[in-house]
């Protein structure tokens, strides 16, 4: 297990280093902009403006800033809102990201055993109705947008809601679970359709390949061969494509959250672009860098601890 | 002397998309008890595949297989393959690889299967056979690889071992050790062995019986020391011509003059099995070729008992 | 097996010359690796179908303003969100104001009703049923106002006006749209000119007595309007538009916007934008991969390792958070974050490429026989790298359209007087369920390109493959 120790040292650090490097950035972005940080604020006395100039430390030069930014970071605080001056970003973050976990989470697991499963299925029936069926499904579903298909759902289902009065699959809201059905459908249907593909060309790579020959030569089960030596090593690159596509979830997550008047983070990061609150952006970014770095960390681990070359061998693919 | 393999006029196709394939044409092959048999022949020239249909290991949708008459049975029969670094599975552990073949083929588990797996270690000589069985294929070199995938077919106690160019993949100092054991396993089991292989010498080294491949055919079957002395088919005279003197031999051929003679290639490239000519598949390279060559394909022709020759020579008036 | 029966005639056992004339052989024709890959790319049939559907788009997009020289920026407040139509016809009638369909009305009641007032309301009266023909038209009615005038009912304190779409009356037996309430007058009257449009209309009265009891509906009136224009409005699609006269209105084969525009002009101007940066990403992206690429991979060693540590350092940065910093921090455009970030790809690419090639032994061959460096990037490398780096594009180049799509529906994308795709799609979607032609062209279009390039890539990819040579 030492190399595994080893392996997992060495990516954390690279991920700290990328989040460090993510937060620097973003602030010597910021501060780098000519104009007023504190324009938008309504009606400003000379008072006032000095005592927010103070509160936000934005009288000290820019390397002290970096400092209490630095300082901030370390201890889990990302600062006071702009336009908000009474909300931190951390309750903002508190308020909001479960919402946003919660959706994601539940599109992730979708579309990772929908994927799975339709790509399998498809690459057993290579060449047959189902696959043929698949590939034009996956081939949609990386080709329309998610704001398209939530659009049109969303009118399909309240005409549907209208029609027979039910009101089971609500179109938009947050609340009880009803409402997660609809957006983690869409927010699941790119990353599915992608995972599917994936699955299904992993999958007749590894029909082809020596081994499950030889399996077969060794007179062993069909459902053996299948499960133990052809599924465990197709689903190993699917796995390596979970971390990037947690990612696309979440950004995607912006749009449907828009679309389904979801209360989430990405929603409140879009309005705090549009109203230039720095310590939100700054902070969101921080945040959502942080946990996309963390959850590629988590699948490569999980990817170490599954495929003994990674770890063992103690280099990177 | 009963045959514990044989099959007459196997037919190999596999689908593609510029039409049928057809990697078998008529193949007919017998091996007894005890013997050694050799396949030789360029790639692509269907040994391979004249063994993997027989023991079911083509996937049927691109292959289409078809035989007269099948014989033995096969569960005696075992295959070990070229590539011994694709051939085992990455992700399982060598126990485990052994382990499931032994379950499936002999009934074992548990700590009799362990066991076993050490003896077979053992057998084909890999020293720590019990730390070994812990071990990924990659902790292993080729030639250890090579070991435990005879390991893998010893554990379905075979009476006929089929090896798929076993040291084509290997070190030259290696590839004598694989074929020694090999040979030393054959008498110490009393199996028969079919070694497919493009290496006249490895031939000479180890075979009883040679059967030589061309284009989807069996061209030349003949002992071993008839074929290097007396060969008749022009492809198999052409074979011999590109090697030099004594080489492969066990002793020099004394057919041959004494003068120093230069080696020879032969020219050109075998037929597209796409489209299989009409004639002799060896027309466009053999200089012995006659008007009928062209159009008539011919059958094989007894030079003695245990001798064939398909060319059309052996009945030429 | 028997030899006898087809043994062959002795003269066919003559010994042919040998070499052989070129001629005698039986050569099959050899085909270079592109060849071959064209072959199979015009045999699949998704393929061939995507490059005609991508073919047309360039005709539509390059050739689109002079074959529909409309003004995508021209609105016309006449036609709102207009669905889909070829030149159709309508009449230019009279706009009514409420003064005119006033005085019309008092007048029409003095020449056509009886002296004597209705008796005053008086309360807990029952009120009577209608009588037939009770609703009556005031002048011709157009889709610019309908007047109607019924008779005054005893006992009635005020008349509610109901609408319905004529064929809706005929299985259901709703009245419709309460469209007013009119107070109790000795002429009832009342002008519809609520949202009108041409086809069938039903209307219908109900009577209040001052308790608010109501009496039965009167027998429904039909009024059959024919497609109509106010004179203003129609000078401005034609100016020879005459009051009573048929003009044909200009054609909008896929409908107008929320502000009238004609879409498919709006289309194809979101045409040029959307595939301009579709295609001037990935191509951008793909000259700065190849150079930072290449230079990692020709010159390797140092320069290699921190070419890779920056390109990880560059995958770990989400999309969104960039484009956004770009835009707040240095005021670029977001897309541009689609070429600051995507070159990463093909620069790994290119890299593993070269790094591959390097050691391969006609590479080898070749500098052993003395190439520079030049000659061995521009002869070997290069063209070899080529169908890797075509099929990245190809799937690139969708990523691209789609990326621009989702910032501009976010609103990140393009600024306000240009319109993409995206934009299109953003503006069309408020509007979805009234009108939702203007959110379902747009999209369509984007689902169109991207789904080909995609099918293309595919077959491209799979062409090009050797492993996938000659398998089904």
């Amino acid at each position: 297990m030492n190399g595994f120790f080893r392996y997992f040292l060495k990516r954390l650090a690279l991920g700290v280093l990328t989040v460090f490097v993510l937060a620097t950035a973003t602030f010597t972005a910021l501060h780098l902009i000519p104009g007023d940080p504190l324009l938008s604020e309504k009606e400003q006395t000379p008072e006032l403006r000095a005592s927010l100039m103070k509160q936000y430390h934005l009288d000290q030069p820019p390397l002290v800033q970096y400092g209490y930014f630095l300082k901030d970071l370390s201890r889990g605080e990302f600062g006071i809102s702009f336009t908000q001056p009474n909300r931190k970003v951390n309750d903002i973050i508190r308020d909001h990201f479960p919402v946003s976990a919660t959706l994601g989470l539940l599109a992730i697991s979708l579309a990772a055993t929908g994927g799975i499963l339709l790509g399998s299925f498809s690459a057993l029936r290579r060449g047959q109705a189902l696959d043929r069926a698949t590939l034009f499904w996956v081939i949609l579903g990386v080709s329309v947008p998610n704001f398209v298909i939530a659009a049109c759902l969303q009118l399909a289902i309240s005409e549907f809601n209208q029609k027979t009065g039910t009101e089971w699959l609500p179109v938009g809201g947050w609340g009880s679970f009803h409402h997660r059905i609809l957006p983690a459908i869409v927010l699941a249907l790119g990353t599915q359709a992608f995972l599917t593909r994936l699955m299904r060309s992993s999958l007749l790579e590894v029909v082809h390949q020596d081994y499950v020959r030889t399996a077969r030569a060794k007179g062993l089960s069909p459902l053996r061969i299948f499960f133990v030596h052809q599924l465990k090593n197709a689903v190993l690159p699917v796995l390596t494509y979970l971390g990037p596509s947690i990612a696309s979830v979440t950004t995607g997550g912006f749009v449907v959250e828009s679309v389904f008047a979801i209360p989430g983070l990405g929603r409140y990061f879009v309005q705090a672009i549009q109203q230039l609150d720095y310590t939100v952006i700054l902070g969101l970014t921080v945040f959502y860098g942080s946990f996309l770095v963390l959850m590629v960390l988590a699948v490569d681990l999980l990817y170490g601890l599954v495929d003994p070359r990674i770890s063992l061998e103690g280099r990177t693919r | 002397m009963s045959s514990l393999l044989s099959v007459k006029n196997l037919q190999v196709e596999f689908r593609t998309d510029d039409g049928p394939v057809q990697a078998v044409r008529g193949v007919s092959l017998s091996v007894s008890a005890g013997e050694t048999l050799a396949i030789v022949g360029e790639s692509g020239c269907g040994k391979s595949v004249t063994f993997q249909a027989l023991l079911g290991l083509l996937p049927t949708p691109p292959a289409q297989i078809r035989w007269d008459e099948r014989s033995g049975q096969p569960k005696d029969w075992a295959m070990i393959f070229q590539d011994p670094m694709t051939s085992l599975n990455p992700t399982l552990t060598l126990g485990t690889q052994l382990e499931e073949t032994l379950r499936a083929r002999q009934g074992l588990r548990g700590q009799a299967a362990r066991d076993a797996a050490v003896a077979l270690l053992e057998q084909v000589r890999i020293p720590e056979a019990r730390t070994r069985l812990g071990q990924y294929p990659f902790e292993l070199s080729g030639g250890m690889r090579q070991r435990v995938m005879i390991a893998i077919a010893l554990a379905c106690r075979p009476r006929v071992l089929i090896a798929d160019e076993p040291t084509t993949a290997l070190d030259v100092t290696i590839q004598a050790q694989i074929l020694a054991l090999l040979k030393q396993l054959q008498k110490e089991q009393g199996m028969a062995l079919v070694l497919i292989t493009h290496d006249l010498g490895v031939v000479a080294r180890m075979a009883d019986r040679v059967a030589v491949f061309y284009a989807g055919q069996v061209v030349e079957e003949a002992p071993v020391q008839e074929l290097f002395d007396h060969p008749r088919h022009p492809y198999t005279q052409g074979l011999r011509a590109s090697l030099p003197e004594g080489h492969g031999t066990t002793a020099p051929s004394s057919s041959t003059s004494a003068s120093p003679r230069r080696l020879t290639s032969i020219d050109g490239s075998p037929p597209d099995l796409l489209h299989p000519p009409k004639g002799c598949a060896f027309f466009d390279r053999c200089g012995e070729a006659m008007q009928v060559c062209r159009g008539n394909a011919p059958d094989p022709y007894p030079v003695s008992a245990s001798h064939f020759s398909r060319c059309w020579r052996e009945v030429r008036p | 097996m028997s030899t006898t029966s087809n043994t062959p005639a002795p003269s066919e056992f003559e010994r042919l010359p040998w070499p052989r004339p070129p001629e005698a052989r039986r050569e099959r024709p050899s085909r270079s690796a592109w060849q071959d890959a064209w072959l199979r790319l015009k045999r699949d049939a998704w393929a061939v179908g995507s490059a005609s559907f991508l073919g047309a788009l360039a005709v539509f997009t390059l050739a689109g303003p002079l074959l529909w020289p409309i003004d995508p920026a021209a609105p016309s407040l006449a036609r709102l969100s207009e669905l889909p139509s070829l030149g159709r016809q309508v009449r230019v009638v009279a706009k009514d104001t409420p003064e005119t369909a006033a005085r019309a009305a008092t007048e029409t009641v003095s020449r056509d009703t009886p002296e004597t007032a209705p008796p005053a309301p008086a309360p807990g009266e029952t009120l009577a049923a209608p009588p037939p023909a009770h609703l009556r038209l005031l002048g011709a009615p157009n889709v610019l106002g309908v007047r109607l005038v019924w008779q005054a009912l005893p006992g009635a304190a005020s008349y509610t006006v109901y609408r319905a779409p004529g064929p809706a009356l005929l299985h259901a037996q709703a009245l419709g749209v309460p469209l007013a309430e009119v107070p109790a007058s000795p002429q009832p009257h009342y002008q519809d000119s609520f949202e009108l449009g041409p086809g069938p209309w039903l209307y219908s009265v109900v009577a209040q007595n001052s308790d608010g009891d109501e009496s039965p509906p009167s027998q429904p009136l039909k009024v059959d309007l024919e497609p109509g224009m106010a004179l203003g409005d129609a000078l401005s699609e034609n100016a020879e538009a005459r009051l009573g006269e048929l003009i044909s209105l200009k054609a909008h084969p896929m409908g107008t916007d929320s502000f009238g525009r004609d879409l498919l002009a709006r289309l194809i101007q979101g045409a040029r934008i959307s595939l301009s940066i579709g295609l001037l990403a990935p191509l951008l992206a793909l000259f700065i991969g190849l150079g930072v690429g290449g230079a990692a991979g020709l010159f390797g060693g140092k320069v290699d390792l921190w070419v890779m540590r920056v390109t990880d350092v560059f995958l770990a940065l989400p999309f969104l958070l960039v484009a956004i910093l770009l835009q707040v921090t240095l005021g670029l455009p977001p897309l541009t974050a689609l070429v600051a970030l995507s070159w990463v790809g093909p620069a790994r690419l290119v890299r593993g490429q070269i790094l591959q090639l390097r050691e391969q032994e006609f590479v080898q061959a070749s500098r052993l026989l003395g190439a520079g460096p030049v000659h061995l990037l521009l002869q070997h490398l290069l063209p070899n790298t080529l169908g890797v780096l075509l099929v990245a594009v190809t799937f690139a180049i969708p990523q691209a359209i789609f990326t621009e799509a989702f910032l501009s529906f976010i609103g990140l994308g393009v600024e306000p007087p240009a319109a993409s795709w995206g934009t299109l799609c953003n503006d069309g979607i408020r509007t979805f369920l009234t009108s939702p032609h203007e959110f379902l062209f747009p999209a369509l279009f984007i689902s169109g390109t991207v789904l080909s390039f995609n099918l293309l890539g595919d077959a491209l990819r799979d062409a090009l493959d050797p492993k996938l040579r000659g398998r089904s």
